[in-house]
Parts: C-alpha cells; structure tokens; sequence
C-alpha cells in the first residue's frame, strides 16, 4: 500500500516535471534551429536601453558581415536597465555584450566588464571617446556614436513671429518673451520626467563652467568628493532658472510626460522643446511638415553654444561570456567606416573613429558650428562615477524647484549629497 | 502502524509546497535580513558587517524618510477611502433588480483590469496637455484647469483616486455578501423601533459588517503599503520626491544606484512599518469585536 | 406616500447612473480613443469615432508583438495556477487534518509569507533563479509566482474550507482501506471544487496582471508577456499616443472577456476568498 502511494506519488511528480520541461524548452528551440541551418551559429545576447528601431541598420549589417554570428537584441528600458543588467551580472549571468554609459566605470570596477585596452581596435578610436569608459588607464568598452541634446525648434513658428536663433542666453529669454507675446508657447518641456530640466540647465553649466579648460578637473575633485556642486555650480543652474522666473518653463509642465512634450511640439503648439537626434523619427511621423531646426545652448556671451552629450553609450563584453571570441569579433567589426555610417543612419550623433566625418543633415545646420568647437559634454556620464543617481536626484530636485518648493541651491546640494552617500555606500 | 504510515505520506504531501516557500521565499527574506547589516552592492563584491550603518543612513536621509511618510499616508486615506466608498456603494447596491446587477458589475470592472494599464490611462485622462480628459470636463463646466500629477500636492491624491476606483468594486462584493447574510428580521426590528435609516446602518448594519470590514482594512491597508505598480505608470515618483513611496524607493536604490544593501535595510523597515500598522488595526478590530458582543 | 416613493425611486436611479458614469467613463475613454487620430480624441474627446478606424490597432498588434505575448501570458498563468491547486490543495490537506505539531509550525511559516510583502526579497531572489539557471525562462516566472508569492493565500484559503469538510468521509474511506494519497485525491479533492474555483480566479487574476515578477526576471523580447509588451511603447520611443491605447486595451481583453463570461463565479470567487479560515 505504501510502495503504491509513493509510486504514485512520484510518477505525478515526474508528469508534472514532463510539463515543465515543456516549456521550459522554449529556451532550446531557437538553438537547434540553428544546428540545422549548419556549422557552429553562436548567438550572441546583446543587452542595449536604446530599442532595436535605433540600432536596426546596424544590426542588419553585423548579420551580414558575421554570418556565423546571431545576434538577439533585448531591449530593456532606461528605468529598468540597470535594475536587469545588475542582478544578471551579479547571478554570474547576464548577455554577451552590453551597452553601457554612465555605469561602465563602476562596473568595471566590479570586474564585470571584458578589459579591451589590448585589442587593436580600441586604438582606432579617438582619446574623447574612450575616456568615460576607462578605470586606471584600462578600456573596457567601444564607443558607438556619440549623442547630444539641444533645442529643437519649429522654424515655421520662428518666421512667422519674426525670431531669430538665439545667440545669447538673453537673447533666448527674449525671442521667448516675443513668443509668449504673440500667443505662442515658447518652449514645451516634459517635466514630469526628470531628465530635460536637468540636461537644458547643464547645458548652461557646459557654456559658462566647462567652457574653461581650468574647470575640466572639477569632475575629478568632484568624484573624490573634494568639490561640491553648490559652490561651484550655482551661478549658472541659477542663471538658468531664469527659464522658471519669467515663466517659459511653467508648473503645468510638471504633468507632461514625454511623450506627451513631444506631442506638443510635433503638432505646432510650441516653438521650442529640448531634445536629441533620436526623437526625429517620431517627430515626423506626427507631422511630416514640420520644418525642423536644433540649436545648441546658448551661453550668457555670444559663442558657438553647447550641446549636452558626449559618448553616447559603447559596447563592452562581459567578462564572463562564453563567446568572448565571438564578441571580440562584434566590436572589431564595429570599429570601421562602415558600421559606424551604418549606425549613424538610425540615429544620428558623431562618431569617435578616427578620420570618420559624419554629415548629420540640415536639421543640424545650427548646431554645426558647436560640433566643430566640440563643445558636446555631459559631466555626468563622461567623468563622474555614479553619474546616473547623481542627476537623477538634481532633476528631481529641479521639478521641487518648478513646483517652488525648493531653492537651486538646495538642489544642488542635494545632488551633492546623493554622490557622497554613493561614495561611502560603493567604496 | 496505521497513523505512523499516513503521517509519512502527510509530510510527502506537503514538503514540496514547504521546500519551495523555503528556498523562494523564507531564504531570500532571510538574506535581506542579513544584507542590511552590509556594505553589499552589485558594485561590490566584498561583504563586509558595517552593523546598522544602512539603517542610520537611511534615517538620516530625508528623500527616504518622506517616502515612509507618503507610504503611510497614501495606505492609510486609501484604507478609508477605499472602504467608506465601497461600504456606501455596497449599502445602495444591495437590491434585487436587473439595472442593479449591471451596475454592480460595472463598478467591479475595473479590479480585472492591470494596475499598470489603469495607471497609464489615467495618466492621459489626467495630463496637464491641452488633451487631458479630466482638465476638459471641468473646463466645459467653467472651471480652471487643475495639475492633477505635476503638483506635488495634489499628484498623491490623483494617483489615489485612480486606485479606489480601481478596487472600491473588489471591496463591496465582500460587503455586499456579509450585507446579505444579515438577518432582516433585525430592520424589521430597528423600523419598529422607530430608528431612522441612518441610525438603524450604525446601530444594526454596521456591527454586522464587523467580518467584512476586518477583511477589507487588512487587505487595503496591507495593498496600499505596498503601492508600486500605480506610482511607476503614472508619475515615477515625481514630480520630485512627491510620489515616492516605499516601493519605488526600493527599487531605485536597490537596483538603479546599486545600493543594495540600503535597499535590503528599507525592506526590512518597511516589513516593520506594515507590521506595526496591521497590529494596530487589529488591536482596534478585536476591540470593537468585543464592544459588539 | 406614493409620489414620495415615486420620487424616491427616481432619485435611486439618477444614483445608480450617476454611479455607472463614473465607472465606465475612463473605459468607455480608452475604447473610444483607440478608433481616432490624435487630432480627433484631441478635438473631441469624448465623441463618437467618425469611423469605426481600425488601424491603430493593427498598429499595436504589431508594435506589440500580441499572439507571442498572449501564449506566454497563457504558458505562465496556467501553469501557475495548476501548480499552485496542485500543491497548495495537498499542502492545506495536511495542515487542516493531522495534529502533529511540526504541520502547525509549518503553516506558521506559510503564514509569514501574507504578513511580509515578497517584495523584500526580491534581491536575493534574483540571485538564487539566476543561480538556479532559470533567469530568462517562464520556469522561472512561474517558480516565483506560485511558490514565492501566491502560495500563503491559497494555502490558507484551503485550510479554511477543508476545515468545514467533514471527516467521517476519510475515515470511512480509511476504512475501506484507501490510502492517504488516493483517498485525498480520489474523495477530498472532489468536494474542494467551489474553493478551488475561487483559488483560480483569484491566482489567474493576480499572476495574469502581474507586471514586476515578468519584468525582473524575463528579458528576451520573445518571452515577453503584455504588460511588458505595453510597458515597452511607452515612453522616448513610442508615436502616436491614441495608438498607445489599442495596447492597452488588447493587453486587458482577455480578463475582461474572462470576467464578462464568468463575472458570478469571479465575484463569488473574491467573496469565498475573504471569508476567514
């Protein structure tokens, strides 16, 4: 009688554990498939925060030039990207190859990222490029093109009121006024999310503080801890927020969302709105009419403006691939004329291999002038160790400051204290 | 011979249940436990003991602190809310008729519905563009425009509303099948009496409902504690710190900074903060179970 | 008397419209929004469609990958649930009939599990499914949906009612000579249908909208359920918002469609769910 009752027992068991194989086995599917197609397919899992559209070009072409390479593109969203990513590397798991940005030096100092500093191709890539994602001296990821913000602008609605692309930051609060004068909304702004306020007011900071090459070591002291940005920063964040005292950027906008920005601005209800080369193709699809202008930010002296970007994201290999080889292969291949017009071509941005010239179009005719004093930076991702928490905390400090519940100062400060909490939590 | 056969079979029969709560839950509670008393992050592997540095830092840090605060906040109006509602709807809804049991349906609806999918609508009813529902409705009746989730004093309250009238559906089909388990014989009794409707739902219904609503304050107040999905379609936690709560809180520390072993310390005050207010309410239920008999 | 009964029967009406309005106002929003373009929800929001316009759906159908996601949906849930009747049932059994000590401090234990929110383990959970090798597989999600987050409410919920099953029905069957197993499944687990069927209702509903265990531990596109799939058209990369909501809208369809066909046994399901054991 008992021998029955475990027999049973365990031939449920063994039924269920037939069941859960079952589609268990949804993983091993694709594997096999490729076993018949032929000699040895590795497929290769490459985690990126920036969606299969912006990268589709280029992944067509690494299927063509590296037919025994398979790629399977996971796109996981900003919000959650390092919320994934972590807890896989960590389990010892995680994809062969991933896109980083602001992370990559904590995660190479983690030990998680492949060292590259001897691989041929690294030196094919200019200083600037490689800077944010080297620890002591080592490379640990290639960089793809690089990204930027500036502001957009409808330039039908600039003809029409009769402004002109600002110069000067006051000039900027001018024609602003002027719009606002004539009934039209001068700048749209998705502030629900954290981000633009905070990228537009650096913007500001780039042109007035890291204009000067003295400042450029500020990052440094600021990741050791020894400088703060309150002290040094506030003139300029304060500048900025002129945008909120007179009123361009408004409360309301606190229940935007980006989306809902863009919308705005696509369909002609406002004449500004900050944003980057990969908002374009959205643009247009809303409204194909649009005539498109991107202008970088305008400093308090007339200049060339600054744009915020910088490296936009690279590739690294993580340390524990199966593929290494194969990975190798990836990032070899990504490091020619070819594949970076390639990458280009879904989203516009420079690129960081020697002697490639990238023509970005005549949206970007404004902006030329800025690309070519390379006044692109974003301290946070190109220098600072935990560069991400870090803005996070001041952009969410800056909509307290919209919704007038908190000083600029006190937003800075906050941002300063996020990075030592980080410090000691980290170190 | 017999019992001692059957108690063999009994622990095959409920080991794997208990193997699986062990190793999938039990265990990683536990080692959230043991985290907060480290220096533990993805960044670092070296586990060193720091004692209860996490929980200082995390007293000291006023983001943090306010979200405790709006957790409790948010739990405890939408515990009321949720349940004054849902107790009024259940009372008005207790009738036998067609046009009635539509309604019921229609007003449990929403609970089948994904927070996450009730959460994004609800942010395009509510938005500050010129399309937001809400903002045209109370236009097209002569009123101004209101920032339901870009004021950082009213986003708390918008995100709230949306979840009582996501769940004040689920909470009144309790109520309404405790209502209908009363006896009418004691109405009969409280009419004779000459108790008027609003006396006789104090005196007679609502000492009654003592079993629904004991269910129903656990549940919203234990629910609301726990508010993630809600807060991540609709405002992210913002605008600034407003909307953060306990959960989104932990997330973004724990996973997005990299600070797990802070996040491991929210956690654990987190299971004490919904500790603590669940004994409250109990305390406060068994007193009233008492004044009743 | 009468006028005032008339009157007051108005009034109750005008209530219960008042009531249905509100409820069904956002649904209503959602369906009707999904037939327009943005510049037609945004002219009248409210408005019937000029034309019953089907391509934002087709659109959506598209951008979300529907009938991959819906059968992982389907894959999850059910095998979920199953496991989770499967266990739970014989897990309650033992609790609710033997009197042995070493059963009590197990439920206690189980009981823990509705008293402190999985969330606080959700750290070192990933670490053990990525230990377990299961991380980027349904197995996984399924693993933790049953035994990490569902299985204290059923488990509790079924010594509830078994409690109110009466013995000598076992005992008889004892008698005859069944066994402990075979007596459970072949005489108890018959009379446990209407607890189980709350047991489902309640797990398809909770696991079907479940958007965080999917969303930490499934990342292949392939693998996606809905929700993820909805969560991926939002923000810097999506178009038009009015087709945004046709993805809303075909993520739900299944449950409300669930509902619509078995709304009395869902509504009993939630009511049988909160009687205490």
């Amino acid at each position: 009688m008992k021998k029955k009752t475990v027999t049973l027992f365990l031939s449920v068991l063994i039924l269920l554990a037939t069941i859960l194989a079952g589609c268990g086995s949804d993983t091993s599917n694709g594997a096999d498939k490729e076993k018949e197609n032929g000699n040895d397919v590795v497929t290769l899992r490459m985690m990126g925060y920036n969606p299969e559209s912006t990268r589709a070009t280029y992944l067509k072409y690494l299927d063509e030039k590296l037919p025994n390479v398979e790629i399977e593109f996971e796109f996981v969203a900003l919000d959650n990207f390092n919320n994934v990513l972590n807890s896989q590397l960590q389990a010892g798991e995680g994809p062969d190859l991933i896109e980083v940005g602001g992370e990559a030096k904590l995660l190479a100092k983690a030990n998680y990222l492949l060292d590259l500093t001897d691989e041929e191709f690294t030196s094919k890539y200019v200083e600037s490029g490689l800077k944010p994602y080297m620890v002591d001296g080592k490379v640990y990821a290639s960089p793809l093109q690089s990204w930027f913000e500036g502001i957009f602008y409808n330039k039908a609605i600039f003809k029409e009121n009769n402004v002109e692309v600002p110069k000067t930051w006051d000039e900027f609060i001018e024609i602003s006024k002027q719009l606002t004068k004539n009934g039209v909304k001068p700048q749209i702004m998705g502030a629900q999310s954290w981000e633009p306020m905070m990228k537009q007011s650096i913007g500001l900071v780039n042109n007035e503080f890291y204009s000067d090459e003295a400042n450029r070591n500020f990052d440094e002291k600021f990741n050791a801890g020894e400088a703060k940005l309150a002290e040094e920063w506030l003139p300029y964040v304060e500048e900025w927020a002129r945008v909120i005292d007179e009123g361009i950027i408004t409360e309301d906008m606190l229940g935007l969302s980006y989306d809902q920005a863009l919308d705005q601005f696509a369909t002609g209800k406002a004449a500004m709105w900050e944003s980057g080369p990969w908002a374009v193709e959205t643009i247009l699809e809303k409204n194909p009419d649009i005539e498109l202008g991107m202008f970088p930010i305008p400093g308090k002296t007339e200049g060339d403006g600054w744009l915020i970007g910088g490296p936009g994201s690279a590739l690294a290999i993580n340390a524990k691939s199966q593929h290494i080889e194969e990975a190798l292969k990836v990032l070899e291949l990504t490091a020619t004329e070819e594949a970076q017009k390639v990458l280009v071509a879904d989203n516009a941005g420079s690129s960081f291999l020697e002697g490639v010239e990238v023509d970005l179009g005549e949206i970007y005719t404004d902006s030329e002038a800025a690309f070519k004093a390379g006044n692109v930076y974003a301290p946070w991702t190109a220098v600072w160790t935990s560069g991400n928490p870090i803005v996070e905390a001041y952009g969410k400090s800056l909509q307290e400051v919209l919704a007038g519940v908190k000083t600029i100062e006190n937003a800075l400060k906050e941002a300063d204290s996020v990075n030592d909490n980080l410090r000691k939590t980290l170190n | 011979m017999y019992n001692k056969q059957r108690e063999r079979v009994f622990m095959l029969m409920i080991l794997p249940a208990f193997i699986g709560f062990i190793v999938l839950f039990i265990a990683p509670t536990a080692m959230s436990f043991f985290y907060s008393l480290t220096n533990w992050s993805v960044y670092n592997p070296d586990i060193k003991f720091v004692g209860l540095d996490n929980y200082k830092m995390l007293f000291e840090d006023v983001k943090t602190v306010s979200a405790i605060k709006t957790t409790l906040q948010y739990a405890i109006l939408i515990t009321i809310f949720q349940n004054i509602i849902a107790i009024l709807l259940a009372v008005y809804l207790n009738k036998k008729m067609v046009a009635v049991n539509f309604v019921k349906s229609l007003v449990f609806l929403p609970a089948v519905l994904s927070i996450l999918v009730v959460g994004f609508l609800f942010q395009y009813i509510m938005t500050s563009a010129d399309y937001g529902l809400l903002n045209n409705i109370i236009q097209f009746f002569g009123g101004d425009p209101v920032n339901w989730l870009g004021d950082s004093k009213i986003a708390i309250y918008s995100v709230l509303v949306t979840q009582v009238w996501q769940w004040a559906g689920w909470s009144m089909v309790i109520y309404i099948a405790n209502l209908k388990s009363i006896d009418t014989a004691l109405y009969e009794a409280a009419e004779i009496d000459g108790a008027g409707k609003i006396r006789t739902f104090f005196s007679v219904t609502l000492p009654l409902l003592y079993p629904a609503v004991s269910f129903n304050l656990l549940m919203s107040l234990i629910g609301g504690m726990k508010v993630f999905d809600v807060i991540f379609s609709m405002t992210k936690g913002g605008p600034g710190y407003a909307t953060e709560t306990i959960m989104t809180t932990l997330i973004r520390e724990g996973f997005n900074s990299g600070r797990n072993a802070y996040a491991s310390a929210l956690a654990v005050v987190f299971f004490i903060a919904v500790f603590i207010l669940s004994r409250i309410v109990i305390t406060f239920l068994n007193k009233w179970e008492r004044k009743l008999s | 008397m009468s006028k005032k009964g008339l009157l007051g029967k108005i009034s109750y009406i005008v209530g219960l419209v008042f009531i249905s309005f509100v409820m069904f106002l956002p649904i209503y929003y959602l369906v009707i929004t999904t037939f327009k373009s943005p510049e037609e929800a945004a002219a009248s929001p409210l408005g019937l469609p000029a034309s019953l316009d089907f391509s934002n759906y087709m659109k959506a159908l598209d951008a979300m990958n529907y009938l991959q996601a819906m059968k992982n949906n389907i894959i999850i849930t059910s095998v979920s649930v199953i496991l989770l009747v499967f266990f739970a049932s014989m897990a309650a059994y033992v609790i609710a009939r033997s009197t042995k000590k070493i059963y009590h401090i197990m439920f206690a234990i189980f009981l823990i599990g509705l008293i402190i929110p999985f969330q606080i383990a959700i750290v070192p959970l990933y670490q053990i499914i990525s230990g377990m090798n299961l991380m980027n597989t349904h197995l996984g999600v399924i693993l933790v949906s049953v035994f990490c987050i569902n299985l204290p409410l059923t488990i509790f919920l079924l010594r509830g009612f078994i409690h109110t099953v009466p013995i000598e029905l076992e005992e008889a069957a004892y008698m005859d000579g069944c066994g402990t197993f075979r007596c459970f499944w072949l005489i108890i687990f018959p009379l446990l249908k209407p607890i189980i069927a709350t047991v489902v209702i309640l797990n398809t509903l909770a696991i079907w909208n479940d958007f965080l265990t999917p969303l930490l531990f499934l990342q292949s596109p392939d693998k996606a359920v809905l929700l993820q799939e909805v969560y991926k058209n939002v923000g810097p990369f999506s178009t038009n918002w009015t087709s945004f909501f046709p993805m809303l809208v075909m993520s739900t369809l299944p449950l409300v469609v669930f509902y619509i066909i078995m709304q009395k046994r869902v509504i009993e399901g939630v009511v049988a769910g909160s009687v205490k054991g």
